[in-house]
C-alpha cells in the first residue's frame, strides 16, 4: 500500500480535477484573472476590498449600483466617466480615467467585481461585453 | 614558529577585542543621540570676512518666496508656513494612477500627527486649468482635511511648475492632454525653508519613514 502513494495520488487529483466541469474553469480563470487585473487598475482608488476613498472615490460595495446599473458600470470600467453619480446619498464627481481596458479585460474585471464582497453573478464574458459596449455613449 | 594552538589563542583574542571595540563605539552612538535630517539639494559654501578673520558658511538650499491661492481663495506664502514644519507634494485632482495612493498616505500623515501644532501640509496642483479654486475646495473637503491645515494651492502653470523643478527638485512635465506627468514624492520642509527628505508617496513603508523623520525634526527644534 505504502509503494501505491504516487498512484492514490494521482488518483486524488483526477479525481478532483474531473470534478470540475469546463464552465466552473473558464469561470475561474475569468475571475482570477480580473483579481489580478483590478489589482493593478483599480486598487489605488475603490481599494482592495471595494469600500472606496473618503467621498472622492465610491465604494463598489454596500449599495446596488453595480446590480442595477450593469450596462453602465461595463462602460465605465471600459471607457471610464465623466459622469458624476450618486451612491448612498453622496454625490461623487471626479472622472474615472480610461484605463485603455480591452473587453476582455473588462469581462475579467466585472467577473471578479460581481463575483465579489456578497454578489454570485456568475461568468460575464467576453462577448457579453463586446456587445454591451458597443452601446457606450 | 607559532604552533596552532597559539595561533587559536591570538584569533580569539583578536575577535574579543574587536568585539569590545564594536560595542563600545556603538554605544557611544547610542548616546550622542540621534543624528541630524540631512540637508536635501545644492549647498553653497559661503566665505564671509569679518575683523580680517574669514568664516566659512554653508548654505543650504531653501524654497524660494511663492505665492499662490488656497482653496478658501486665501493668499498663500512662504510666510503661512513660518514657525512650521511642512510637507509639500504636487498633485491633480483627476490623476488617476498614483495619486489616489498619494492622497491616501498624505491622509495617513496628516491623521497620524494631529496633535502637532506647527505641522502644516501643502499640496500643489500641476493642473491648474482644471483644479480652479472651487475644485479644489471640493476635493479637500471631501477628502475631510482642514483648510488652516492642509493647503491646496493653484496659480499660473509655469510658476508652480518652476517652483517644483527648480526648488524641489521634483520632475514633471506636461505631455499634451492627459498625459500630465510628476513624480509622487512628498518634501519634508523645516521651518527654515530647507528641504529635509524626500519620500515616495505611493510606498507605505517610505511614508512610515516621514512620519518618523516629522518627528525627529520637531524634536531637533527642542533642544
Amino acid at each position: 500500500m505504502r509503494n501505491n502513494i504516487p498512484g492514490l495520488f494521482l488518483i486524488a487529483l483526477f479525481s478532483v480535477a474531473c470534478t470540475s466541469s469546463p464552465e466552473e474553469v473558464k469561470f475561474q480563470r475569468y475571475r482570477v484573472a480580473g483579481e489580478r487585473l483590478y489589482a493593478t487598475h483599480c486598487v489605488a482608488c475603490h481599494m482592495a476590498d471595494g469600500s472606496g476613498f473618503k467621498k472622492l472615490y465610491p465604494p463598489l460595495t454596500g449599495h446596488d449600483f453595480l446590480t442595477e446599473q450593469f450596462e453602465k458600470t461595463l462602460c465605465t470600467i471600459r471607457f471610464g466617466s465623466n459622469d458624476s453619480l450618486t451612491i448612498n446619498n453622496v454625490q461623487y464627481t471626479l472622472p474615472m480615467p480610461d484605463l485603455k481596458l480591452t473587453n476582455l479585460e473588462t469581462a475579467e474585471i466585472a467577473t471578479f467585481i460581481y463575483n465579489s464582497w456578497g454578489l454570485e453573478k456568475g461568468l460575464i464574458g467576453v462577448n457579453e461585453v463586446a456587445e454591451i459596449t458597443k452601446g457606450c455613449e | 614558529m607559532i604552533s596552532s594552538k597559539n595561533l587559536s589563542s591570538i584569533v580569539s583574542i583578536a575577535l574579543f577585542l574587536f568585539l569590545f571595540a564594536a560595542i563600545i563605539s556603538c554605544s557611544e552612538k547610542k548616546e550622542s543621540g540621534h543624528q541630524r535630517l540631512p540637508y536635501l539639494g545644492r549647498h553653497d559654501i559661503v566665505k564671509n570676512e569679518k575683523d580680517g578673520k574669514i568664516s566659512v558658511d554653508t548654505v543650504y538650499h531653501s524654497i524660494a518666496d511663492f505665492r499662490f491661492v488656497n482653496q478658501d481663495s486665501a493668499w498663500i506664502t512662504n510666510e503661512t508656513f513660518e514657525g512650521k514644519i511642512y510637507v509639500a507634494d504636487f498633485f491633480f485632482t483627476s490623476c488617476p494612477d498614483i495619486c489616489p495612493k498619494m492622497n491616501t498616505q498624505m491622509l495617513r500623515v496628516y491623521d497620524s500627527l494631529r496633535e502637532m501644532k506647527d505641522l502644516a501640509f501643502l499640496s500643489h496642483t500641476i493642473d491648474p486649468v482644471t483644479d480652479s479654486v472651487r475644485v479644489l475646495k471640493d476635493f479637500a473637503d471631501r477628502l475631510g482635511v482642514s483648510s488652516s491645515r492642509w493647503h491646496f494651492v493653484t496659480g499660473e502653470k509655469e510658476v508652480l511648475y518652476k517652483l517644483g523643478q527648480v526648488s524641489y527638485m521634483a520632475s514633471m512635465a506636461d505631455e499634451g492632454p492627459g498625459g500630465l506627468v510628476h513624480s509622487g514624492r512628498f518634501f519634508l520642509i523645516d521651518k527654515e525653508r530647507r528641504i529635509r527628505g524626500a519620500y515616495d508617496g505611493t510606498d507605505a513603508l517610505e511614508v512610515n519613514d516621514l512620519i518618523r523623520d516629522i518627528q525627529r525634526l520637531a524634536a531637533e527644534y527642542e533642544k
